[in-house]
């Protein structure tokens, strides 16, 4: 009757059974030697890329392999700046006291998730742990771009790409062996297909389908194709190449995508399709703008008054609409494009709440309203912070951080300048008011008498998981591969 | 015992009871069969089943006292990230009750959920799946983040068929005593879409009517006119006669008391059925969305559907 999830049974639990990206894996280590060597130039590393693909699994695999300790934090934990100062702050300060030459990991995992409200200033100190650590300190983040600059100009930055079929067919077949189960001509492609590159859905597919069989044909996969870009192309292939309308309308329905998400895939792809490499513009284009622009009224009219019936005439002009368009086919390949406005749109939100950030600390700072000081006083403290005399004044008394003091002067990164004027600042504040302000280190004897108060397992802090408690709690249905090192917990720090 | 719902009487206790979804339903009661139960996420349309599967599987798990290891968790209630981390976390965390290997955690309208408290799940459906297993119930799956797809077994849940709802209110129909003519399950299937709850809901508020269920009702019940007439009426004016479509419409109206906005839903409907060239469809869609959020926005019915005749009718001269 037990079960057992082959995902966690299958995690790597070595840098060389990480299936696939292999020049990650290479960066990867080459930093961590040289955090066995000295302190390197990056003392952060990011790891990022797609669901799925080993990110978290490589980052335990490494500690593992290197006998390092872990500490690990996640979305699952509240993530303040003092919660992260006082775990893994400290963490990051604590080799002097133990003397060892080993490491200890500091994982914070899906950092591109920090809450804007209920981790209150997580980011910020994040940065600031990861320039002051003395440890190795590992981000794992799906999406690049939804951290701040500060904090990825502070880190070696590696991608991990997803995983291609060939990598994964024998990393499944693998498990089919170990499993004692059958496979039958084209199952094992099959799911290597549906999943899109992301091995986890794989696994778990594979899993789905041999759970009380043991021999597995291709009509016994039956878990759906999960909203990747695969199935996505499938779809706008219909769109864009196909005659029939009611056939590409239907095709959409299987994707389970929003027309607000679909329509942003045909207007990126639309022009490349239709145009063909032509000189002029095509014509079929304008006619297909004419329906994509009437969806996207629909869109907006749903959006306002949250009728989501209308959803369906937006679909309609959108899928029909473009496959209507066409005058004649058009058969040149194209490889489709994910929207580039999302990636910017990300970018444009970031960029956004800067702005509603710095502009409520000039408000206050000036007893002005938000909106006013948009304007007019944003543009004004720009160009104050460019002059040197005045920069680091005004950055004391707003309190800016190194990312804002970016956003202000218009720049795209921290410069030398820019980190100077800043720790100037700091220096300011702390001289001025060094009682009112966060200690962000702590010293390692206070931590340790805080620590060490708590005695019972329950009475750990839910913010923290250090390796062993995820074996205690999490893992003890891993009967084949057991976690190897002893890592010490949270009592011994 | 006669003024109990149906939809709720007769919600399926058992993965057999489902209907129309025999591919999933094969493949999960497999999973009860060996106790080996993968995170699930159901995705699709309202009223297909996808609450009922996921109770059903509870029931057939746990028998009799299911509920000590099955919570629900829905859009009323308050799901936030904090929840997320606390509330929902802390039950992961704990032991099942009884011999139970696992519980579940079921989170009804997961696609309401903001990407932030769903990525506070990702670690947790990772680590405790030794006493937790979660099943993910949503509309729209691109609502949910990749990461948690990711870590589901996904399942997608189809508008059911039209044989499905006739099987499904043939079984409530014998459990009540109730008769349903040919032409009753013609508009029942009709008026239901593809969602069983429309379909029993309109079966049982017949039933209050006659013990043979006709179309008529059905279709009074619904405030829904006969599909064959607005076809009729689309045709009349696609041929270019706008006064007698006009009329006809405005009869069909008055009769049986329908809403401007119902009839621009079945005429959305009819235009998949009409004999038209497939940019004139794309167009006259167009159209009929244009006087849909008319409607919506407050507009008279009867200038607007007339607007809407007369683009058909102009549309079958060209
Ligand atoms: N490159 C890989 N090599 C071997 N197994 C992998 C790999 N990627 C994923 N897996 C399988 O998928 C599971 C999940 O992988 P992992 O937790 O490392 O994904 P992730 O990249 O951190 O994803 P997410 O962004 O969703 O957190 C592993 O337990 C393993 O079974
Ligand atoms: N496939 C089905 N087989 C039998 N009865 C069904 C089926 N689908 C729905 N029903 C009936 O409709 C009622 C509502 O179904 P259910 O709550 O499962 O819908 P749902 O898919 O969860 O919809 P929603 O998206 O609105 O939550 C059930 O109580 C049951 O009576
Ligand atoms: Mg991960
Ligand atoms: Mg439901």
């Amino acid at each position: 009757m037990a079960s057992i999830e082959w995902v966690k049974k299958y995690r790597p639990n070595a840098l060389s059974e990480i299936v696939g990206n292999k020049k990650a894996v290479e960066s990867l280590k080459k930093w961590a030697e040289e955090w066995q060597n000295g302190i390197p130039d990056k003392k952060g590393i990011i790891l990022h890329g797609q669901a799925g693909i080993g990110k978290t699994s490589a980052a335990h695999a490494l500690a593992s392999d290197l006998g390092w300790e872990t500490i690990e934090m996640n979305a699952s934990d509240q993530r303040t700046a003092s919660i992260i100062e006082k775990i893994a702050g400290s963490a990051s300060q604590m080799s002097s006291l133990t003397g060892t030459s080993s490491k200890r990991l500091i994982i914070l995992d899906e950092a591109d998730n920090m809450h804007g409200n209920a981790d209150r200033g997580g980011k910020r100190a994040i940065g600031n742990i990861i320039k002051n650590t003395d440890q190795p300190i590992l981000l794992i983040a799906n999406d690049l771009y939804s951290m701040t600059t500060s904090i990825r100009s502070l880190c070696e930055v590696v991608k991990f790409n997803t995983i291609q079929s060939r990598s994964m067919i024998p990393a499944l077949k693998n498990i089919c062996v170990e499993e004692d189960i059958m496979c039958g001509v084209g199952v094992i492609e099959k799911i290597a297909e549906i999943s899109g590159g992301d091995l986890r859905s794989a696994v778990k597919d594979l899993q789905a389908a041999a759970i009380g069989r043991s021999e597995i044909n291709v009509e016994d996969v039956t878990t759906a194709e999960r909203d990747t870009k695969e199935s996505i192309f499938k779809v706008l292939a219909k769109i864009f190449k196909s005659t029939d309308p009611v056939a590409a309308l239907h095709a959409t329905y299987s994707l389970d995508e929003t027309p607000e998400d679909l329509i942003q895939w045909i207007d990126e792809n639309l022009p490349i399709q239709y145009q063909e490499g032509k000189e002029g513009i095509d014509s079929d284009i304008i006619q297909g703008y004419r329906n994509l622009s009437r969806a996207d009224i629909y869109l907006g009219r749903v959006k306002k008054r949250q009728n989501y019936r209308l959803w369906r005439y937006a679909g309609i002009l959108m899928t029909c609409g473009t496959v209507t368009a066409k005058s004649h086919i058009h058969r040149g390949f194209v490889k489709y494009q994910p929207p580039s406005i999302w990636r910017k749109m990300g970018q444009l939100r970031a960029k956004r709440n800067m702005r509603d950030n710095v502009a409520s600390k000039i408000g206050q700072h000036c007893h002005k309203p938000i909106q006013q000081t948009r304007i007019e006083l944003i543009k004004m403290y720009g160009m104050m912070l460019k002059d040197e005399d005045y920069a680091v004044n005004v950055t004391t008394n707003l309190k800016l951080d190194v990312d804002e003091i970016v956003f202000l002067t218009g720049g795209k990164k921290v410069t030398k300048k820019i980190q100077k004027i800043y720790d100037s600042a700091r220096l300011q504040i702390e001289e001025t008011a060094s009682s009112d302000i966060n200690v962000f280190f702590k010293t390692g004897k206070n931590d340790k008498g805080q620590m060490k108060k708590q005695t019972g397992f329950d009475q750990i802090p839910d913010n923290a998981t250090s390796n062993a408690m995820i074996d205690k709690i999490g893992d003890t249905s891993t009967p084949t591969r057991q976690k190897k090192k002893p890592q010490k917990t949270l009592f011994d720090f | 015992m006669k003024e109990e719902i149906w939809i709720e009487k007769y919600r399926p206790f058992k993965l057999d009871d489902v209907v129309g979804q025999s591919e999933s339903i094969e493949r999960l009661k497999s999973y009860v069969k060996t106790g080996n139960l993968p995170h699930l996420l159901f995705s699709g349309p309202p009223g297909v089943g996808k609450t009922a599967t996921a109770v059903s599987i509870a029931r057939e798990l746990y028998g009799e006292g299911w509920r000590e290891n099955f919570t629900e968790l829905n859009a009323s209630d308050e799901r936030g990230i904090d929840v997320v981390r606390t509330k929902i976390k802390s039950f992961a965390k704990t032991s099942p009750l009884g011999d139970a290997d696992f519980k579940i955690i079921f989170l009804d309208e997961a696609d309401a959920l903001t990407s932030d408290a769903q990525a506070a799940l990702r670690r947790t459906m990772e680590r405790y799946t030794n006493n937790c297993r979660f099943i993910l119930s949503c509309n729209y799956s691109s609502k949910i983040i990749e990461p948690i797809q990711s870590r589901c077994a996904v399942y997608r849940f189809r508008p059911l068929s039209d044989a499905a709802v006739e099987q499904r209110c043939r079984y409530v129909a014998e459990k009540e005593g109730l008769q349903i003519a040919d032409d009753g399950f013609e508009a029942i299937k009709y008026v239901a879409q593809g969602d069983m709850r429309k379909a029993i809901n309109a079966l049982q508020a017949a039933s209050m009517f006659e013990t043979t269920v006709h179309r008529d009702n059905i279709y009074k019940i619904t405030a829904t006119a006969h599909p064959e007439d607005i076809l009729e009426i689309l045709k009349t004016a696609l041929e270019g006669k706008f006064m007698p479509a006009r009329k006809k419409l405005d009869v069909l109206m008055t009769q049986q008391g329908l809403s401007g906005e119902d009839v621009v839903g079945q005429i959305y409907r009819a235009a998949f059925d009409l004999d038209i060239l497939p940019k004139q469809m794309v167009d006259l869609m167009d159209v009929i969305g244009e006087i849909d959020f008319r409607l919506t926005e407050g507009a008279d019915e009867r200038i607007q559907l007339d607007a809407l005749l007369a683009h058909f009718a102009l549309s079958g001269e060209e």
